[in-house]
């Protein structure tokens, strides 16, 4: 038996008595293994995910040593899984930086300056929030063209506003507390208030906002690309992967299941982390709408 | 306990009010229209050469000339973008490239099978979510009703077009029980807009959920409990109606989504409404087609969420109150 002293014991009393949700420890394992996946793709795929074996066509799931089966030029779709989970997950990361780091911008900007800047940036808040994104991003899409950047930077542009609403909403309230004006009468700089107070007094709420938006993105990403306006072509996106499926419902069901199963595992651990996140704050005292 | 119900009249100052409400919203309406056909109109020169996108790869010499003189691409690029600004606020997208109708009256017509969708979506979405909002949040501490929370909330992560194609793969492909094309069909309503309730509810469900068990736990539901008024009527007739109320405002950013988060069950389904036209406009590049689904898809959703805005302050009896 350990000794109630020992560290690991003070570890795990630590571990159980924090306010970590299950909810939170979960997401992120699962998450870890996403990204352990993906990082590591390179030792867990069994064959080249461009090349294919076309005497093994249509294999179902764990035949002829293909884990998941082959489409319909024999390549190995848990390979092509892998492959096109780099390309999504980083596509819906991307898009989510883009959109925090400019709505952030206008949030903090609206809150900290007052006058006709705080009155013009919500307003234009105001009218990109009634902005129809998924429409424009299908039609600036299609007129600019597949890629990468065509698409993150889209999916960015058009789904900052949510994060410069709720910024600004917050960091308003921030600014008004006891401790960040006392920092400002001792002489502390916007800049350094921004940074040491603000942002940090953000972090719950921010938290739970960046895990949703990226289940978003990734939804938004493998929607446009299923619709053949996202992903470039050649490459084995989940959404091109589902996409491709549609011709073959009929003779391999798998080739959409196991892309499909993809998209719901990682949105779900999205989703995990940022009920996690904001159960952790509601038991903090702060409760989170968004 | 029992609340009378007044037949509400706005005094003349509210009047005054709602008016100057009205006009407000119609004044955001053109300057958001503006902004989203600016938005296109750099996203049309960012394409490269803006008359081939607006013509057609293989369009003929006078057709060129044609928009070159109408949109004046010889001009200075503010010229060309008053231009094209007025043609729109004349209500003149130009032709669709593959029908050659008028792309405002095309999009027109294809309008009733997209509200349709929508409004079959958010029956199918209501009717589902406030009784099992009701009973989730009743007791959301008991067993089961805590197992059935967690499969709404990984339903929850379920995107609607991933939904959808896995009913198509159950129902229409595997059991054969559905036809999955068109709307001419009563029957192949039912994937399409189970699909949609099946991305929508869960969130209400847990909205409604989370509203209805903190009303349970109120103080005059308290009281009026320890009075002896029934369960039931206290869940359904108190209850129940505050947290209808207190999902107002997503049940109308729901609503607002379906006109564009449809696209997808449109296209899976091919329901001929507006979102398999944009669909098919971007895939050969329909431009005037693409502008003028954009446009009225922004009027849409804009009224949607205006009408939540009515509602939520018509609805709720402490902001009648508030105003003087």
């Amino acid at each position: 038996m350990s000794d109630k002293n020992s560290s690991s014991a003070r570890y795990f009393k630590r571990w159980t008595e924090s306010d970590i949700s299950v909810e939170l420890i979960t997401g992120v394992i699962l998450f870890s293994i996403l990204i352990a996946l993906i990082l590591f793709r390179g030792y867990f795929q069994t064959h080249d995910p461009y090349v294919g074996d076309l005497m093994e066509r249509f294999s179902p799931m764990g035949q002829n040593g293909h884990l998941l089966g082959t489409d319909n030029l024999g390549r190995d779709l848990w390979s092509r899984l892998l492959e096109g989970m780099m390309w999504s997950i980083s596509a819906a990361s991307m898009a989510t930086l883009i959109a925090f780091v400019m709505g952030a911008f206008v949030g903090l900007l609206a809150a900290q300056y007052g006058g006709w800047i705080r009155t013009i940036l919500n307003q234009v808040v105001d009218m990109a929030l009634a902005f129809p994104n998924l429409i424009i991003a299908i039609i600036v899409v299609a007129v600019i063209g597949r890629g990468f950047w065509p698409l993150t930077l889209t999916l960015g542009l058009v789904s900052w506003p949510i994060f410069a609403r709720v910024i600004y909403a917050e960091s308003l309230s921030l600014l008004e507390r006891d401790y960040v004006i006392a920092s400002h009468t001792f002489g502390a700089g916007t800049w350094s208030i921004l940074s040491g107070h603000i942002l940090p007094g953000l972090r719950p709420t921010l938290s739970v906002m960046l895990a949703f938006h990226f289940a978003d993105m990734l939804v938004a990403e493998s929607a446009l690309s299923f619709l053949g306006l996202g992903a470039p072509l050649g490459v084995p996106t989940w959404g091109n992967l589902l996409q491709q499926s549609r011709d073959f419902l009929f003779v391999a069901p798998w080739l959409m299941a196991v892309p499909a199963a993809g998209i719901i595992y990682a949105v779900f651990t999205a989703n995990l982390i940022g009920d996690g996140f904001s159960a952790l704050a509601r038991r903090r005292g702060r409760r989170i709408d968004i | 306990m029992k609340s009378s119900h007044v037949i509400y009249q706005l005094s003349q100052h509210q009047r005054w009010r709602v008016g100057v409400k009205a006009v407000r919203s119609l004044g955001k309406l053109i300057i958001l229209l503006i902004s989203i056909t600016t938005f296109m109109f750099f996203a049309l020169r960012m394409a490269g050469d803006p008359i081939i996108v607006l013509a057609g790869e293989n369009a003929s010499v006078e057709l060129i000339e044609e928009i070159k003189k109408q949109y004046g691409f010889d001009r200075p690029l503010i010229v060309q973008y008053i231009l094209y600004i007025s043609n729109i606020f004349r209500l003149d997208f130009g032709e669709s490239l593959s029908t050659g109708q008028p792309a405002l009256s095309y999009v027109l017509s294809q309008l009733p099978a997209t509200l349709l969708l929508a409004a079959l979506g958010m029956a199918v979405t209501l009717a589902i979510s406030i009784p099992a909002g009701a009973w989730l949040g009743m007791k959301p501490d008991a067993w089961g009703r805590r197992v059935m929370a967690g499969a709404v909330f990984f339903m929850q992560g379920l995107p609607g077009f991933v939904t959808a194609l896995l009913l198509i793969q159950v129902f229409v492909v595997q059991l054969m029980w559905f036809p999955s094309l068109g709307y001419s069909q009563v029957k192949a309503w039912i994937l399409p807009s189970i699909s949609l309730a099946s991305f929508l509810a869960p969130k209400l469900i847990r909205m409604i959920s989370a509203n209805v068990s903190e009303a349970m736990r109120e103080e005059y539901i308290r009281t009026a409990r320890s009075v002896g008024a029934p369960g039931w009527s206290l869940l359904w007739r108190e209850a129940v109606p505050n947290a209808i109320l207190g999902a107002v405002a997503l049940i109308g950013t729901q609503f607002a989504f379906l006109f564009a988060g449809a696209v997808i069950i449109e296209v899976l389904f091919l329901w001929p409404g507006i979102g398999l036209l944009l669909f098919r406009s971007a895939q050969v590049l329909d431009f005037p087609v693409l502008q003028a689904t954009a446009f009225i898809i922004a009027i849409l959703v804009f009224s949607v969420n205006a009408m939540t805005n009515m509602a939520f302050e018509f609805l709720d009896p402490r902001m009648r109150r508030a105003a003087p």
